[in-house]
């Protein structure tokens, strides 16, 4: 009897324990599922905060975006053999398909357009348990950097599939669109978010896109297409919104001191986490690691991986050349031997610069990009640093619409607007024309214009964007790219990811010349 | 003395019969010289297991019965008979044996002369050189036979067998007489003859007769005759005078082999099932049973990885997964469990490979990998024993490389930089100055060789105290062990502490109740990275005139100046002391089972097995603040990450045995769960100095945990059956449930059948003497692979997991979706067809046993290739994709026994191809290996119709020797783009053009090679001489490739760094006859792009193991230590002595840089294997 219960107990234990099989049903608990979730205020809020997160990582404003636009203008030069070879091809134009620096922006872009379209749809109809005003809002944040996604997406690889969905499955995929079309996803957008968005913000929501913001993207879209008259409407709008001004030190554009100041209009956020820097994925997770690595990267200590081309170096107005003087905002842009920094404790010496020397003026010198460079207040060029990309100045708005007057005819409209930007109080250029930049003609005030924008504008990623559209609207005298070889360089190449994985595009349907 | 015992005719009987004997069983054929050698194979597992590697000990001698043996007596005989000096010793001892007169050679003369000597001294000089081991059993009895007690099936009824007592009959009524013979004839001394119910009781003589004077209410009684090793007979005296009995012989047992869920006879397995023993396991100093495997079972391959307590990497039978690391699936005494590492190589008992599906399909779902079965040890019965082992050693780099020294270097530097129009680094022309400020010596002084800086001798030591005994009740086995291993290079290391008890109880004699347990903890500390670069790439580019340390700098370091020195490396011993140093890995580790059997009838039992296993590990990291010069860390980093791991396991299982006259039988029923759970927990935070090394008081504290777990349900059946032990046939079914997969796919079946034929069993095989053994072998089977995440299929919003600054401020989350499900996911299928057949030649002196199979996976998990512009992050695991390997396995035996002289060579040949069928897309490819300090380009490239991750690139075509060749090759195409680029120069590699079009680019690549060996193979040789114990032990590959990316850094001459002499014969338009391609920083031409000028063969015969040992005679022993002490050996051994190989880097072996999959067999300057030599020490205490 003893060795039965015995037996039986054991067995019964034995299948009791092994026979359940409700237990095979388990839900991860590390989050929620999409039908749960976006279903009040802060959910929809934390879904585009995503969105601005993923513009910030790695693969887009954190790095590879400024290094792919960087390389493609002709305001940089290779600091030396510490320039890695994806970003090297780029700087020679010998960049293809597999392209990690172009392909990593290309997929970031489209990242962003992903989590762009889930908070659209989360947005999309209103719900009792969201406010009308917060829905409003975040969808037409989402909007906003969707359009601005798909503005360089269009500009920089044409015609992109277009999602305004996000993928319910593998096997959503689209075929490629034409550039126009990405343009007018663009346009839409952008005016969708202009209606939905604030024209300001409180402090701690700084850094959001305003109504402006979206005005002067749909500015810079309508230039791409040579629209100039609707990208004045747009530009008047920023300027007659009276928000906006030029500050008086033009370092504070690029500092971390100047962050969010009057002339700023868009800035991608960063904020010091004692040099921690997420490099890999999309720069997820709860740790803060809130820096960007573009001081790291050009430091003049350290790695200096590209440094301004001599042609950037030699445009400046200086007396030299029989200008009415050196052009202050050259000091202030660059990094030369005898400098101070580190708040004035160290000097700047060739034993601590490594790399390429450059021309200037004649004399051989190492130089050194100090728009974003950390070096100012530190002594160490493996920092990487909080100071917030400006993506959208108003000196830019300025400078736009001065050649949308010009377009237009309006000359002493076009000048003025310059010069009001030569006026800053720590520029204080004299006004054009000038002996070396008359301004008699549209084509001389273009000139004038475009000297401008190249040396205001150094270094902030916006010079690639002019000369893709100067360019295509034939605004150039001569091509600014050595390499540059028509029908092909115009555009980057899709990456040979996209088009083996992506059954609605086929090799043929590559960008010309890759 | 009986006093039954009343013949004296001590005449012995054996030749008679002797001519008899033949051809009356085949098993006996040539009888005493086959038995001999069987017997060598026999007993050296359970020899070794009780007496200890190459005791030099002829025999072994349960403890308990040490009285019986201590026995002192004094002899003094001349050519005697055998069975005489037998009749003579249990005249002077109080002993009787047992033994087959035919067997021992019971005419044999012998001469022994022994004054005062215990009785096991003598049998050991009586039998010296023979096969017959003596062993004591009941009170008194002495087996002599040659086969051990412990394989006989009764074993366990040798404890009860009846007690004879003498008979004091005052008046004895009548005699009963007879003799016992085996069914042969032969008659059997010391069988016991026994009157039921009672004690009286005689033992046979020495021709078998037996004599017996009882009461006369005996007349109809029953006499029990038994033997050790035959059947117990009952035979009715029905008053006769003479009661003639034949005893059958009992079935010996066979071999056993444990396999899934139980054991098996090895002569009726029918599966690819390797064993591995005790002896092989605690052979090699190693920290993990898996290193001590390499080489040793065909089919495994395991390839050892990075630095102390890294675990080497362990495939069975190939590649079966390419998104998964196909590992096998481990199960420690029944529980599927992982920690290898924390378990002492002496602990083990027996290590057994489940190769084919046949034999691995029993664990379903997570067996397509193969599965690795280890049983730690039992307690022994006896007398308790205890063991101390220990061994200490000391381990170098067997190999270092040629590197620049300063001068070398400043020639080098001067020459690269020149050429990239570059300024010369303003050091080299002024190393007058101190090497720090304040410093005595200059630059010009100083010529660090910093290979002698980050190659040390390290020791390394193990110590394990075991306690092993046990009565007929309990057994106990616990040990203590403490292993410390330091790297070769600094500041790397692992120690372990265990502890193990493992005891059963047979509680009565239907049930058995017992346990296993083990606690261990570990301590490890890795190479780091600096900058992303492995310590070995990090010492080679170290600048040679740099000084050592700088006292000057924050944290005692410093690095070359960016603009003066023209380069910057990182200082290693930097990365050594102040990356390594405070980060540690710990772990806790608990492992343990309660089983209890029950037997219901002598063929059906139930087990129930309980199982755990816990895992704690912790990673603690402290990354100070410092300053070389260069880099810095302003601020302190800390992090602490913990992660618990704790599964259950529970088994229930009936086993039905039986055997219907010639139909044997055997049935498993299982049912099983196992639950596992893990949680993770980790935080991190910034400090402003160097002082505390815990998360206090920190900036930025960050922290954040996860939960995870999984379930398993399953149902298992096998049917073994043979007719007659000659043909053969299994099947076996398991259905798994698994809580990793969507609803509908959660369930999976997994079936295998094989059969066997023993032909050698066969009449008509018979008159072939020569083949001892034949067995033929074919299976199938299926299994699968669920090594995916617990919720893979699941998709997920990751909520407030990421942040983004607005204002400034750190505190805004944001959420985000950005991967798909996929309910369609499940296991990976691989489907195995295995034939074998297992041979033994000349009575067993040769062994062979080959394999071939084919096994195919399908539904290999993949990542579904997504477009990017989907935009999503990661992507969903899908079944697709399929790979095949197929191989063929070779193991060899040979034994050789003269007087002094007996060893063993054993030899394992494998070969294994595999390719890759499908993946996604029929042009998918998985690229691999890209670095941009390795040339920037993919190294493998995985494709279908090649083998998984082989080596894709371009091919060297020569050397451009002039400008003229480069216009030449670069006027070869049409549309007048250069041949490869327009900075080619003489003096640049000229790659092949495979395409033809004029032009080097991406489609010039081709596959070069794999990392898969063509073969490989291992010999050990192994045995004693006199108390003079050996062992060689060869492990190779051949026919692998490398990409030796360890030349990449020596002469890649992509920056200036400090490289390898080779750079000094680069190409000058005066040096032309080299394949150094030109001296250029910034490597324009790519020079080291992916080609076959890093492919290197990686072939390797390396001597893993050569020891020689030699043991202490016991008696000595035991005067000198007051009989503390019984056994001493002493011994040394070097790992890894002797490496042969073309391979020009620092190690052949290697494995996976941080284990990656597909970048095996790319060095990328990984932490080289080190060489051995070190002392060791066992003893045994009485």
């Amino acid at each position: 009897m003893k060795k039965i219960a015995f037996l039986t107990s054991i067995m019964i234990l034995g299948l009791t324990l092994s026979c359940n099989d409700e237990v095979l049903n388990k839900v991860n608990p590390n989050g929620v599922t999409l039908d749960t979730y976006f279903n009040n205020d802060a959910e929809l809020t934390a879904g585009v905060n995503a969105v601005y997160a993923l513009v910030q990582h790695n693969g887009l404003v954190s790095r590879e975006w400024f290094f792919t636009h960087d390389l493609r203008g002709d305001e940089m030069a290779t600091g030396g053999g510490q320039l890695e070879a994806p970003r090297a091809q780029l700087l020679n134009g010998v960049n293809d398909a597999g392209n990690s620096v172009s392909n990593a922006v290309f997929t970031g872009w489209f990242r962003v357009i992903h989590r762009a379209n889930v908070v659209i749809e989360a947005g999309a109809a209103a719900k009792p348990t969201i406010s009308e005003a917060v829905r409003t809002r975040v969808v037409g944040e989402a909007k906003f950097l969707r359009a601005w996604a798909y503005y360089e997406l269009g500009t920089l690889w044409g015609g992109v599939p277009i999602y305004t969905e996000y993928a319910k499955s593998v096997d959503g995929s689209k075929a490629r669109s034409s550039q126009q079309d990405v343009y007018n996803v663009v346009i839409s957008d952008l005016k969708a978010a202009e209606t939905a968005l604030p024209a300001t913000y409180t402090a701690a929501n700084l850094g959001r896109a305003t109504k402006h913001a979206a005005q002067m993207l749909l500015a810079r879209t309508y230039l791409q297409l040579g629209d100039y008259n609707n990208a004045k409407t747009e530009l008047q709008k920023i300027v007659s919104s009276g928000l906006f001004k030029l500050v008086d030190n033009y370092l504070d554009l690029t500092n971390e001191e100047g962050e969010f100041n009057a002339e700023s209009i868009f800035e991608v956020v960063y904020a010091p986490s004692g040099g921690a820097y997420n490099w890999g994925g999309d720069g997820d997770g709860t740790a803060v690691q809130e820096e960007t690595v573009r001081t790291q990267e050009y430091s003049a200590v350290g790695w200096r991986n590209l440094i301004p081309s001599n042609k950037i170096l030699n445009d400046y107005e200086r007396a030299s050349k029989g200008d009415a003087k050196d052009d202050p905002r050259y000091d202030m842009s660059y990094w030369k031997p005898g400098d101070k920094f580190n708040n004035g404790n160290s000097t700047m010496t060739d034993d601590r610069v490594q790399g390429n020397a450059s021309v200037v003026d004649g004399k051989t010198v190492k130089i050194s990009w100090r728009k974003y460079s950390v070096l100012y207040k530190i002594d160490n060029g493996f920092y990487t640093s909080g100071i917030n990309m400006r993506i959208m100045r108003y000196a830019d708005v300025l400078l736009m619409l001065a050649e949308c007057e010009n377009e237009a005819g309006n000359s002493a409209a076009a000048i003025a607007l310059m010069n009001q930007v030569r006026a800053r109080a720590s520029v204080q250029m004299p006004p054009y024309p000038t002996s070396n930049y008359p301004c008699n003609n549209k084509d001389e005030i273009l000139r004038a214009l475009q000297h401008e924008r190249f040396v205001e504008l150094a270094a902030e990623q916006v010079r690639n964007f002019d000369i893709l559209r100067w360019r295509k609207h034939k605004k150039l005298k001569s091509e600014p790219i050595s390499f540059f070889v028509a029908n092909k360089h115009e555009l980057l190449p899709l990456p040979q990811t996209e088009i083996d994985n992506n059954p609605n595009i086929e090799q043929k349907d590559q960008n010309p010349g890759y | 003395m009986s006093p039954l015992r009343q013949e004296q005719n001590i005449t012995c009987c054996l030749s008679q019969n002797f001519i008899n004997l033949t051809n009356i069983r085949g098993m006996k054929k040539n009888l005493l010289h086959r038995e001999k050698l069987l017997q060598l194979m026999r007993i050296s597992l359970a020899q070794i297991i009780l007496a200890g590697l190459f005791a030099g000990m002829g025999y072994a001698h349960p403890a308990f019965s040490q009285k019986v043996l201590l026995q002192k007596l004094s002899l003094n005989l001349e050519d005697k008979k055998l069975c005489e000096v037998l009749f003579l010793i249990e005249k002077k001892a109080d002993v009787r044996f047992s033994y087959l007169p035919k067997q021992i050679e019971a005419d044999r003369k012998v001469s022994i002369q022994a004054e005062d000597e215990s009785l096991e001294k003598i049998l050991d000089r009586v039998f010296k050189k023979t096969p017959i081991r003596y062993e004591v059993f009941g009170s008194k009895q002495i087996l002599l036979s040659k086969t051990p007690l412990e394989r006989y099936e009764q074993q366990q009824d040798l404890e009860s067998l009846p007690k004879i007592q003498p008979i004091i009959i005052q008046k004895p009524d009548f005699r009963v007489q007879g003799t016992v013979t085996d069914n042969t004839g032969e008659p059997m001394v010391g069988a016991s003859v026994v009157l039921e119910g009672t004690t009286q009781g005689a033992i046979t003589d020495a021709n078998g007769k037996y004599t017996l004077d009882l009461a006369d209410d005996a007349r109809n009684g029953t006499l029990i005759f038994s033997f050790v090793g035959y059947t117990t007979l009952r035979v009715a005296i029905d008053g006769r005078a003479t009661v003639n009995v034949v005893l059958e012989e009992g079935k010996v047992l066979d071999e056993v082999v444990v396999v899934g869920y139980g054991t098996q006879k090895k002569s009726s397995l029918t599966g690819a099932v390797s064993s591995v023993s005790q002896k092989d396991l605690k052979a090699l100093p190693v920290i993990s049973l898996t290193q001590a495997i390499q080489g040793r079972v065909p089919g495994v391959s395991i390839t050892n990885n990075s630095s102390p307590g890294a675990d080497p990497i362990v495939r069975i039978r190939g590649i079966g997964s390419i998104s998964l690391n196909p590992n096998p699936l481990f199960v420690i005494d029944g529980v599927p469990a992982g920690g290898l590492n924390n378990i002492d190589p002496k602990d083990i008992e027996s290590l057994e490979v489940l190769k084919d599906a046949s034999a691995a399909s029993i664990y379903g779902s997570r067996a397509a990998n193969g599965v690795v079965l280890i049983t730690t040890k039992k307690g022994s019965v006896g007398k308790i024993k205890v063991n101390l082992d220990s061994y200490y050693g000391v381990q170098s780099a067997w190999k270092t490389l040629d590197l620049l020294n300063r001068d070398e270097y400043i020639r080098y530097g001067t020459a690269l930089l020149t050429a990239s129009n570059q300024p010369v680094p303003g050091r080299f022309s002024n190393l007058n100055t101190p090497v720090y400020e304040g410093a005595s010596t200059t630059f010009a002084q100083t010529d660090t060789d910093w290979q002698d800086v980050m190659f040390r001798s390290a020791p390394i030591m193990d110590h394990q105290l075991s306690i092993s005994g046990g009565n007929d009740v309990s057994r106990v086995y616990t040990s203590l062990g403490y292993f410390s291993q330091d790297g070769i290079m600094p500041v790397t290391d692992y120690q372990r502490q265990s502890f193990r008890i493992n005891s059963d109880h047979k509680v009565a004699k239907w049930l058995t109740l017992g346990q296993t347990l083990l606690v261990a903890t570990d301590k490890r500390r890795a190479e780091r990275d600096g900058g992303g670069r492995s310590l070995i790439m990090n010492t080679m580019r170290m600048t040679p005139y740099w000084p050592v340390r700088d006292p000057t700098k924050i944290g005692g370091f410093s690095t070359t100046a960016q603009g003066l020195d023209a380069t910057d490396p990182e200082n290693p011993l930097r990365i050594a002391e102040q990356e390594q140093q405070d980060q540690i890995n710990y772990g806790v580790k608990l492992l343990g089972t309660f089983f209890t059997e029950v037997k219901f009838t002598n063929w059906l039992k139930y087990r129930f097995v309980a199982g755990a296993d816990f895992a704690n590990s912790q990673f603690t990291s402290f990354l100070p603040i410092y300053n070389d010069g260069n880099r810095s860390r302003v601020i302190a980093s800390l992090s602490e990450n913990r992660n618990e791991f704790f599964s259950t396991v529970f088994t229930n299982q009936l086993t039905f045995d039986k055997s219907f006259g010639n139909h044997n039988v055997n049935v498993i029923a299982v049912a099983e769960k196992q639950d596992a759970k893990s949680e993770s927990i980790s935080a991190s935070g910034q400090r402003p100095d160097n002082n505390i090394k815990v998360l206090q008081g920190v900036s930025n504290p960050n922290g954040s945990s996860s939960l995870s777990e999984n379930s398993l349900i399953s149902y298992v059946g096998r049917l073994t059956y043979d007719y007659a032990g000659k043909y053969l046939l299994g099947a076996s079914i398991r259905r798994d449930g698994s809580s990793k997969f969507a609803p509908g796919r959660k369930w999976g079946i997994f079936p295998s059948a094989s059969v066997g034929w023993r032909i050698s069993e066969e009449s008509f095989m018979k008159s072939i003497t020569a083949i001892t053994s034949l067995k033929l072998r074919a299976s199938i089977g299926q299994t699968g692979y669920n090594a995916i995440g617990d919720y893979d299929w699941q998709p997920l919003i990751s909520a407030n997991n990421t942040i983004y600054p607005f204002g400034n401020t750190t505190t805004n989350l944001g959420s985000y979706f950005n991967r798909l499900g996929n309910t369609g996911l499940s296991w990976e299928e691989t489907t195995m067809s295995n034939i074998g057949f297992d041979l033994s030649l000349s009575q067993g002196r040769f062994d062979i046993s080959a394999e071939y199979y084919k096994r195919k996976t399908d539904g290999l998990l993949l990542s579904v290739p997504l477009p990017e512009s989907l935009g999503f992050s990661s992507s969903p695991l899908a079944n697709v994709g399929s790979m095949q390997n197929t191989g063929f396995e070779l193991a060899l035996g040979y034994n050789h026994r003269s007087a002094d002289f007996n060893w063993s060579l054993t030899g394992t040949f494998d070969m294994v191809r595999n390719k890759v069928l499908s993946l996604a897309t029929p042009n998918a490819t998985i690229n691999s290996g890209n670095n941009a300090d390795f040339g920037g380009f993919d190294i493998t490239r995985t494709q279908a119709g090649q083998p998984i991750q082989s080596f894709y690139g371009w091919q060297v075509d020569g050397i451009f020797q002039s400008a003229a060749e480069v216009a030449a090759a670069n006027a070869l195409g049409n549309d007048n783009a250069p041949y490869q680029n327009a900075s080619t120069s003489a003096g640049d590699i000229r790659f092949k053009d495979l395409n033809g079009d004029g032009k080097i680019d991406g489609s010039d690549r081709t596959f070069l090679g794999s990392y898969l060996p063509k073969f490989s193979y291992g010999l050990n040789w192994g045995g004693t001489y006199k108390n003079f114990d050996f062992a060689v032990y060869i492990q190779g590959v051949n026919g692998n490739k490398i990409y030796n990316g360890v030349k990449v850094i020596g002469q890649g001459m992509l920056r200036l760094f400090n490289a390898s002499t080779d750079v000094l014969d680069a190409w000058t338009p005066q040096n032309t006859d080299t394949d150094v391609p030109r001296a250029v920083s910034g490597d324009p031409n790519q020079n080291t792009r992916t080609s076959d000028r890093f492919i290197e063969d990686g072939s390797y015969l390396r001597i893993k193991n050569i020891s020689i040992g030699y043991t202490f005679s016991s008696e000595g022993l035991k005067d000198v230590t007051n009989n503390v002490i019984s056994r001493v050996r002493v011994y040394v051994s070097s790992q890894n002595l002797l490496t042969f190989t073309k391979y020009t880097g620092f190690d052949p072996e290697v494995a996976s840089r941080g284990n990656n999959l597909l970048t095996n067999g790319i060095d990328y300057g990984q932490y080289p294997q080190a060489r051995t030599v070190l002392f060791g020490i066992n003893l045994g205490f009485n």
